[in-house]
């Protein structure tokens, strides 16, 4: 099971990278809900791998790690907590700058890498 | 029990901006009130923890011990870096309210409380985990402080920044994955401990954890190549916010010099020199692109950006070696360049305050002058001196940091001049207003700040001297943690 | 007076003329003259006993740790330089008095003369060379802020900035020469240094310290090939170029050689680069003085080439070129303030300075012309004037270093003689031209004073040098070649020696060659020549446009670049420290695969890649970007992860609402816009980090922890010691609650900042404008059909009951605060896309502001009420509760902590959603919406 669980954290990864390099706002804010999966997982499997076992006393004496378990937690109300933000930010890049493209110079236009003469 | 009080940096902004969102909301007065007095209260107290600390003092939090519960670790440095944020944070927040730029958006005074309560949040914690969580929080908080105002510039600039930060986020979650899984803690002190004891077929996992958590505070301090988001960021944040920032960039070093002086001690049997190796040359070339930068630069802004990012490559390249004269060199020009840069930015507010093409009052160019000098590190403010205690400390790698560091302060001169001279020097258009008492408050005060810096610099190279001293005796820390205790 | 009170005097005193210029011109420089005398007198007092020979000292700390120290020493050398400097300040703030205009700020104008000169007092008078570089670095900004003075015009702001770039950046490269000397020596105190010059020129650093020092030196003085700045510089008043970039600042480079002259002179280094660019410069300097037609111009060269000269003399490296050089820079000062002068009282007078145009000046202007023969026969070094003593002096060193040098400084010599009568003959001999304007007459004595002082030294110390500068040059010499120097000064020392032949030789040539003027100057019109100041413009823009690419390169691409920069880096970094490590294999055993997980995975893979594949439509990517969450909290609860699995549903579900009310204001679809080669390169990085984060996950999840991880200890204390069985819950409310409290405060200010978004792009005109326009077409259909609506509102209580069992019991099983605000909130949710916002929001009696001001704040208050037992922050307690009729329940503080989660995550969400809800009521489709 864990090389499965390796190659799913693999996947997530490769979807979220490359969508977080697309031009466009929606599909890069996709691609870093899709990395924020693949470290939830990772942060995860950093306890292991048990089936079976979840961490309740009275319930099993050899128990999942529960401390990832409580850091994903906290990892995965932290990131919903971002992706909010970023999602409100791009709808305020749409309304206020025309488009949603990403790729226009992070900085505005007229903002351009500056020119001198 | 005593000892509470070191927490207070953490909960007094909380509680107070947990205040202002009950009360305040629509009484800008009221929130004005609460934010200046506790960002007073927060500097008295930094004051005081500057003047007070020695030996490390660690605060268990929920009466846990050590490594099972999180821990607040009060050193010299991190009371230092209390003392920055707090000045700067007053100094700034003063300007920002004689000068009404907090009126442009809701929520202004909350969310500066709660950046100043993620800044010290994430200086004070000894748990790994915890920085993380502290490291969100000022994130977020500095997301809001942005966009303060609004307008397409700042959303698009506002995007990338938490895009990039977002990623460096899960950079840290990956490296503390690692961590854990190898080595089962994360208290920082109990990491030290057991890395020394690190079986072999278990160290390239930690080297890679090491760079991961590098690369993280890369981000935040904006070494090269990670300093991406910098430019873009700072150039279009409103100037009071800018000029906080100052402080921002200041976290990557601050957690750079904790977990190399801790963690990963130099030549520690683990993890070798990976950070000295790989800080040395990304300082380099992160002076060269920030020099670069503000030559290639425009706008006042925008060059007050790249000199950020110039002054990290500085303090980066003294860090390096994690040796004493390095990091007391890296923390006076770390609290220089705060000040300085700090400066340089709430200028560039008061000069885009004005109309375009006006002409700007002679006032505002004496300031412009000061700010431009402290920044390129010409006499005879701290940069200065600055300059000349990392020269002194990098003397063993004279040809290539000696020459990185003059080019560099060349290039910020070839810039600042230019850029100075487009400004403030035209035929005569229409005078801009002149400068109002309210907005000479801050830049006065900062550079007040720096001239006391120059004049004190022996005194003030003398306590950080100590403070370094007790960083580079991994084992005060260590002890004061008191590993493994039960309650 | 202390040396340090001396140099600091014009600091202390630079902010009097600007305040005194409220009563006008004359009390702006009363003020300044008044704080210039008062420097000079301090100095003067101590002449009698530093003639002698002897030293005055003054000595304060200032960062020992560096060696940098406000130490000042007054010698002979220093004496004559501060004489000289703090002399012609004097005459200066008379003569720019006068020279400036009515509507010109003297105040700030004297000012910043005053802090020049306060800075170029300290460089002469420092005994520290840090502090040396302080003062000297000073100069060149204030030389910059006046040479710009005229801001309205362009050569002076290129002036400025060539100025400072050259001698700035010279002075950056002498910082590293000084910390290098510093070095060598043990000591930056000059006095130190100069006892130790053996040590320093047997050291392997000799030379980089030697010629980083020159290039500062060389910088500042105006040295080929440094020399095209000067020129360039004349575009600041005049008084400037007289004082600072001829009588003065441009001396400094020549200060300092002779300062350390002891230290670094004397070695066949120093004699081929300091003498060779010394006689270069005098030629270069020369001949280009000679054909320039700009008045200033010509004394800017003459003041390079007389600057190369006692470069030259410096270079040589024998006690009697030292004494020469000495005697030149008192009589180079001399003459050529008061020529600057004039120069300015004749483009005063015939409002051009245009060697051309003017002519013929003499009657109109007798006194002026009797100073400027005056100051030019001195200058092209026609006895009895001091010129002719110095000029003499050089062609008697340079006589006796060969035949070769002698012919050149014969040469360098004769073009001196051509240049500065030149000077005088083409402006005030001749006709006089009719083009001029105004009939051009002498100015009142107040312009003419301060040159006609200078004339008066130049022709005494002619006539009796050694009652005159004498003492002075002895001093001098003697501080700089560390012995005793007695010079033997005078016009006539008979025919012997070969100085006064080549002197004659000199002004023969020097008149032949002014005889020829018509045809060498068609010849050097002419001839090609290369353009200092084009290659300076090429060379800057150069870097400027270097500067530009890189910049560009690594900022210009906005996001998608950053990020692509960002991941190779990381990728690069992580695989190179992984390589370079030791890695042992683990040998944990792996658990078996089972079927229904298997499937689980088959789809959460296909819809993972599929969303790569697929995600231009943003619909489908953001359904199937759902199914894959809630597949993962499959996976979490399969791995013994209820709470996380929880959690996990619960999230999703909002944050996927919340993507999708988001998608309503977006275009559905992505556009195809990048290249083929961009999408390889982006497959290429995401399939390396998919990679190397898989290999990674693999690497830890199949070896042990190298030490017994700390959740041992919860899981022992979770029930004993935090009251709870659930041990996730324990450490999330307990062992590690100061987590959560940071977490609820992210969530809380992620809702304060959407709020202020939407609160400010509701402000904004345009953005209203863009939402009103927005074509919603037919993707809402009926938002809220009745049945759903009604439907929803009886689930309502049933959501909401639902919350408080997951929120009571979370301690011990899975379920918390967290859970039961997600939950609360997708109840008020539903009801929301039911039946509509403003039905909803007018059936809610709470401000989400005040949920999460008084979540933060019950979660502050819970931590901080442990202080009251004596306890640190976050310490809980619990107890045990028995009801009638309700099986025993336990009471912990680490409840009512997880109720200020519960408050924030519920403000927060509801917060995010209003928000987004009041952006949809600005849209054209709002009555169907606001329902």
């Amino acid at each position: 099971m864990e090389a499965l669980f390796a190659i799913a954290i693999g996947a997530l990864t490769f979807t979220g990278v490359y969508l977080m390099l697309r031009l466009r706002s929606f599909p890069m804010i996709l691609g870093l809900t899709f990395i924020s999966y693949a470290v939830n997982l990772f942060l995860f499997i950093s306890g292991r791998l048990r089936s079976g076992a979840a961490p309740i006393v009275g319930t099993t004496d050899t128990p999942a790690d529960p401390l990832p378990q409580a850091l994903v937690l906290t990892a995965i109300v932290i990131s919903f907590g971002m992706t909010a933000v970023i999602v409100m930010m791009s709808l305020g890049a749409r309304f206020e700058g025309g488009d949603d493209r990403v790729d226009g110079g992070s900085d505005g236009p007229g903002n351009r890498p500056e020119t001198t003469q | 029990m005593t000892g509470d009080w070191i927490i207070a940096p953490v909960v007094l902004p909380a509680a107070l901006a947990g205040l202002a969102l009950l009360f305040a909301r629509r009484n800008l007065g009221l929130a004005r009130g609460i934010s200046l007095a506790g960002t007073g209260a927060l500097l008295a107290l930094a004051i005081w923890a500057v003047a007070t600390t020695g030996d490390p003092q660690v605060y268990r939090l929920g009466n846990w011990p050590a490594p099972f519960g999180i821990v607040l670790v009060l050193d010299g440095l991190s009371a230092l870096m209390l003392l920055l944020t707090a000045g700067l944070a007053l100094t700034v927040l003063v300007q920002a309210v004689t000068t009404g730029r907090d009126r442009k958006g809701p929520h202004f005074h909350a969310l500066w409380l709660f950046q100043v309560m993620g800044l010290n949040g994430a200086f004070l914690t000894g748990d790994a985990f915890n920085l993380f969580v502290f490291f969100e929080v000022l994130l977020i908080a500095s997301y809001g402080l942005m966009v303060h105002g609004g307008g397409a510039g700042r959303y698009r600039a506002g995007i990338a920044y938490i895009a990039v930060n977002l990623v460096g986020s899960t950079l840290f979650l990956f490296a503390l994955a690692t961590v854990y899984a190898v080595m089962g803690t994360l208290n920082m002190a109990d990491l030290a401990v057991k890395l020394a004891e690190l079986p072999p077929g278990d160290q390239a996992l930690m080297r890679l954890a090491a760079v991961l958590l590098l690369m993280v505070f890369a981000v935040k301090g904006a070494l090269v190549p990670l300093q991406v988001w910098l430019p873009g960021t700072y150039a279009n944040a409103p100037g009071v916010v800018a000029a906080l920032f100052a402080v921002m960039t200041k976290v990557g070093a601050y957690a750079a010099i904790r977990f190399g002086t801790l963690v990963f001690p130099p030549g520690n049997a683990a993890t070798g020199n990976i950070l000295s190796d790989l800080i040395l040359p990304a300082a380099v070339l992160t002076m060269a692109v920030g020099g670069l930068g503000v030559l290639a630069s425009r706008g006042v802004a925008r060059v007050a950006g790249y000199a950020a990012i110039a002054s990290m490559g500085t303090a980066f390249v003294a860090i390096a070696g994690f040796t004493a004269p390095g990091l007391g060199a890296a923390l006076y020009y770390i609290a220089h360049s705060t000040f300085a840069g700090a400066l340089l930015f709430l200028v560039s507010d008061l000069v885009t305050a004005r109309k375009r093409g006006a002409r700007l009052p002679g006032g505002l160019a004496a300031l412009f002058l000061v700010a431009a000098v402290a920044v390129a590190g010409l006499p005879p403010l701290s940069g200065f001196v600055g300059k000349l205690f990392v020269m002194q400390a990098t003397a063993d790698h004279a040809a290539l940091i000696w020459s990185a560091v003059l080019g560099t302060s060349f290039l910020l001169v070839l810039g600042l001049s230019r850029c100075g001279s487009r400004l403030f020097w035209k035929a005569d258009d229409a005078p801009a207003p002149r400068l109002s008492a309210g907005e000479l408050v801050g830049p006065l005060w900062l550079t007040a700040t720096l001239v006391g810096m120059t004049v004190w610099a022996a005194p003030i190279r003398a306590h950080l001297d100590g403070i370094v001293a007790g960083l580079l005796n991994p084992a005060a820390i260590i002890a004061a943690n008191t590993l493994g205790a039960v309650p | 007076m202390s040396p340090a009170l001396i140099a600091a005097l014009p600091f202390l005193g630079a902010l009097l003329p600007a305040i005194a210029a409220q009563a006008g011109r004359s009390a702006a420089a009363l003020a300044a003259g008044a704080v210039t005398l008062a420097a000079l007198a301090g100095l003067l007092a101590h002449a009698p006993a530093v003639l002698a020979g002897g030293t005055v000292t003054a000595h304060l700390d200032w960062v020992p740790s560096l060696g940098l120290a406000a130490s000042f020493r007054l010698d002979g050398l220093s004496l004559m330089f501060a004489g000289l400097i703090l002399g012609i300040g004097a005459l200066i703030i008379l003569y720019a008095r006068f020279y400036l205009a009515e509507d010109e700020d003297v105040g700030r104008f004297l000012s910043t003369l005053l802090m020049f000169q306060g800075a170029m007092t300290g460089v002469v008078l420092t005994d520290n060379i840090l502090m040396l570089l302080v003062f000297w670095e000073l100069t060149s900004l204030s030389s910059f802020l006046l040479i710009g003075w005229w801001q309205d015009r362009p050569e002076g702001r290129q002036g400025a900035r060539m100025a400072l770039a050259v001698t700035g950046g010279g002075g950056l490269a002498m910082i590293a020469g000084m910390m290098i000397l510093g070095q060598i020596a043990g000591t930056y105190e000059i006095s130190d240094i100069i006892a130790r010059g053996a040590e320093i020129k047997a050291s392997p650093l000799y030379l980089p310290a030697l010629v980083l020092i020159l290039i500062g030196a060389f910088t500042k003085s105006a040295q080929f090939p440094f020399h095209f700045w000067l020129p360039h510089a004349m575009a600041a008043p005049t008084p400037v170029s007289a004082y600072l970039h001829s009588a003065t600042m441009v001396k400094a480079g020549l200060y300092l050689m002779a300062r350390l002259w002891p230290a670094l002179a004397g070695t066949p280094e120093w004699t081929a680069i300091v003498a060779t660019a010394g006689l270069v410069t005098m030629l270069v300097g020369a001949k280009i003085a000679f054909f320039k037609d700009d008045l200033k111009a010509l004394l800017a060269f003459s003041t390079v080439s007389h600057l190369g000269l006692i470069t030259f003399l410096l270079g040589l490296g024998t006690k009697a070129a030292a004494t020469a050089a000495m005697l030149h820079i008192l009589a180079h000062a001399s003459f050529k303030a008061a020529l600057f002068m004039v120069a300015g009282i004749v483009d005063h007078a015939a409002h051009t300075r245009d060697i051309r145009r003017l002519g013929g000046l003499a009657r109109a202007m007798p006194v002026t012309f009797a100073l400027a023969a005056v100051a030019a026969l001195s200058m092209a070094g026609i006895p009895p004037l001091n010129g002719f003593l110095s000029k003499e002096a050089m062609l008697t060193e340079a006589a006796a270093s060969g035949l070769l040098v002698a012919a050149l400084a014969t040469i360098g010599a004769m073009f001196s003689v051509a240049y500065s009568l030149r000077f005088l003959a083409h402006t005030f001999l001749g006709k006089p031209r009719k083009a001029l304007a105004h009939p051009p007459h002498d100015p009142g004595p107040g312009l003419w004073a301060a040159p006609a002082v200078l004339v008066g030294i130049v022709i005494a110390s002619g006539l009796l040098p050694m009652a005159t500068f004498g003492p002075f040059v002895d001093a001098a010499a003697g501080a700089v070649t560390g012995g005793p120097v007695h010079a033997h000064l005078a016009l006539w020392h008979g025919l012997e020696p070969p100085a006064l032949w080549l002197s004659l030789a000199a002004v023969g040539g020097g008149l032949m060659v002014l005889g020829g003027w018509p045809r060498l100057r068609a010849l050097w019109d002419a001839a090609p020549r290369p353009e200092a100041k084009a290659m300076f413009d090429a060379t800057l823009s150069g870097l400027v446009s270097l500067a530009r690419m890189v910049t560009d390169a690594l900022h210009g691409g906005g996001l998608p670049r950053a990020l692509a920069i960002t991941t190779a880096a990381l990728l690069a970094g992580g695989a190179w420290a992984f390589l370079t490590g030791s890695h042992s294999p683990g040998t944990r055993a792996m658990l078996p695969l089972e079927a229904a997980p298997m499937v689980v995975w088959a789809v959460l893979m296909a819809a993972t890649l599929a969303v790569a594949a697929l995600h231009r439509n943003r619909l489908l990517a953001l359904l199937l970007t759902g199914i894959v969450g809630l597949l993962l909290a499959a996976a979490f609860a399969w791995a013994s992860a209820p709470d996380l699995a929880l959690t996990q549903i619960a999230v999703e579900v909002v944050a996927i609402l919340l993507m999708l009310l988001a998608l309503n204001f977006l275009p559905r679809q992505t556009p195809v816009e990048s290249s083929r080669l961009r999408r390889a390169r982006d497959l290429g990085l995401a399939a390396l980090a998919g990679l190397g984060t898989g290999a990674l996950a693999f690497a830890l999840m199949t070896r042990e922890a190298a030490f017994a991880p700390i959740s041992a200890f919860h899981w022992a204390q979770s029930k004993p010691g935090a009251g709870g069985t659930n041990a996730v819950n324990t450490i999330i409310v307990d062992f590690r609650g100061y987590d959560t409290y940071g977490e609820i405060i992210v969530l809380g200010i992620a809702a304060l900042v959407i709020f202020a978004l939407a609160e400010t792009l509701l402000a904004s005109r345009r953005a209203t404008a863009r939402l009103a326009a927005l074509d919603t077409g037919g993707n809402a259909g009926d938002p809220h059909p009745v049945m759903t609506a009604i439907g929803l509102r009886f689930l309502l209580p049933m959501a909401l009951m639902v919350g408080v069992y997951l929120f009571l019991r979370g301690h011990n099983l899975p379920g918390g605060g967290f859970v039961a605000g997600l939950v609360f909130a997708i109840a008020l949710l539903l009801q929301y896309l039911a039946s509509g916002y403003v039905w909803s929001s007018r059936r809610r009696r709470f401000d989400s502001h005040a949920l999460i001001g008084a979540g933060v704040l019950v979660a502050t208050a819970t931590g901080a009420g442990a202080w009251v037992f004596g306890l640190p922050f976050l310490t809980s307690g619990y107890t045990y509760v028995k009801l009638p009729g309700i099986e025993k329940f336990e009471l912990a503080t680490a409840a009512l902590f997880d109720l200020g989660v519960f408050f924030c995550v519920l403000g927060a969400v509801l917060l995010a959603i209003a928000t987004l809800s009041r952006l949809a009521q600005h849209t054209p489709d709002r009555e169907r919406r606001g329902g």
